[in-house]
């Protein structure tokens, strides 16, 4: 397999395909990339995320946003509003903010009625209240399988997309290990990945100090506060849409159930050490 | 995480062997080209042989010596620094236990079990990554650069 690695949307990517990628397809996907960032990114100050929150309007609906909407209302009913895309202001006040200023501003909770100041159809989007839309709970996966089906397009059969851990499979067997949150050493289990899609979150992955104690970018929407009760998730699914919505939720209360609900194989690790996993035979866990 | 120095010798863990958890890494470490077999969970593995095994001492040879290891939890956790430490027990350069101290789960979530579970297990030691086949890592070492450098500036001006 070859592989093309490089860095975008905050994180290290890596492309593995039987056929080496031309010029021109890595130009294609980079393009790709390019384009989901700058609608979707928070931390760009020309994303049309951060043109909303600066002037709630309507705009033409992009790409990717009713798939993604669509999945956040299932996440929000799920976790109770755990788990929404209005919660951009909450981490920016904690100080997850474009500038990285990790300055904790306290608790920030986002609207509870989100899908009352957020409406989308296939023609439009609209917000009606300002507020900033945050995509992080699904919004690399979803660009994993844009890039997964843009390398499908492009008549590759056999290939992986790996950003920064988060992945998708077209073709046979890939063993992946599931890193200890505790210690990068050691791996909790392994997870065999094929035709399907992996993703994980870990609350250390994007952690800070606040004011009263650590901070992580897995915030409670209802709180605005941390998450404390769980260490790290994985989730296994057929997109990695699904499979980060997943993770992001085993954070939550309704977790277990958002993945029993689509069918999503999971591990989870918590604060304490103890390991939870779904029925399953994709996941291992050296228990 | 960076192991400290030893706090205190395997011969004393007897008294605090109620609270670690046989994973039984040393009996796994050589059978571990093996991947495709997967080994089943080891729920039956005993607290009362941790402690049995613990007073042997060191040998020569081994990686780490022989003893319990304990990190503070630092960044890696989502709780206060203050708040965590982990214990790792080594017994002839494999872990035999795990402990986390402190009262890290203060918790929104009280029901673990449920309908929906399909296992839960204590304190999982895992497998060192070197050890097991594995051709990717999911997990918290990627972080962007970005990200890096803006909670190295804040580190960097804590200390100030």
């Amino acid at each position: 397999m070859d592989v093309w690695r490089f860095e975008a949307i905050g994180t290290v990517w890596e492309i593995e395909t039987a056929r080496p990628l031309t010029a021109g397809e890595r130009e294609a996907i980079g393009e790709t990339v390019e384009d989901f960032d700058h609608i979707w990114s928070r931390f760009r100050d020309d994303s049309l995320v951060t043109a909303l929150a600066a002037e709630p309007q309507e705009v033409p609906t992009p790409p990717d946003a009713v798939a993604m909407l669509d999945l956040y209302r299932a996440l929000s009913d799920a976790t109770g509003g755990a788990v929404q895309p209005l919660v951009g202001d909450s981490l920016v006040a904690r100080g997850y903010d474009a500038g990285y200023s990790l300055q904790d501003h306290g608790t920030r909770p986002a609207p509870r009625d989100w899908t009352e100041l957020l409406a989308w159809d296939d023609g439009a989007l609209e917000l009606f209240a300002p507020a900033l839309v945050d995509v992080g709970a699904i919004g690399k996966g979803r660009l994993v399988d844009v890039v997964h089906d843009l390398l499908g397009a492009l008549g590759h059969v056999e290939h992986l997309v790996d950003a920064g851990g988060d992945l998708r499979r077209r073709g046979g067997p890939v063993r992946v290990g599931l890193e200890h949150p505790f210690d990068a050493t050691r791996a909790i289990g392994v997870a065999v990945v094929t035709d399907a899609a992996l993703c994980g979150s870990a609350a250390n992955r994007r952690a800070w100090p606040g004011l009263h104690g650590g901070l992580h970018h897995v915030l409670d929407a209802r709180t605005g506060e941390p998450v404390r009760a769980i260490a790290a998730t994985w989730a296994i699914a057929g997109e990695a849409m699904l499979a980060d919505a997943a993770a992001t939720a085993l954070f939550f209360d309704g977790g277990a159930e958002f993945a029993a609900q689509f069918g999503v194989e999971w591990v989870r690790m918590t604060t304490a050490g103890v390991v939870e996993w779904s029925a399953g035979s994709r996941m291992e866990v050296f228990a | 995480m960076k192991l400290s120095t030893p706090v205190r010798h395997g011969s004393a863990l007897a008294g605090i062997a109620g609270t670690l958890l046989l994973a039984g890494c040393a009996a796994e470490a050589s059978s571990a080209e093996t991947t495709k077999d997967t080994t089943p969970p080891q729920s039956t593995a005993t607290p009362s042989a941790t402690s049995g095994s613990s007073s042997s001492t060191g040998e020569s040879g081994a990686v780490y010596k022989d003893g319990t290891y304990t990190a503070d939890g630092s960044y890696q956790t989502p709780e206060t620094v203050e708040k965590i430490s982990v214990s790792i027990t080594v017994h002839d350069d494999a872990v035999t236990a795990v402990e986390v101290t402190g009262d890290p789960q203060a918790a929104e979530t009280k029901h673990y079990q449920g309908q929906f579970i399909g296992g839960i297990s204590a304190q999982v030691v895992g497998k060192k990554l070197d050890d097991i086949s594995v051709s990717r890592v999911s997990g918290s070492s990627l972080t962007s650069k970005g990200f890096t450098q803006a909670l190295d500036a804040i580190r960097t001006e804590a200390k100030r």
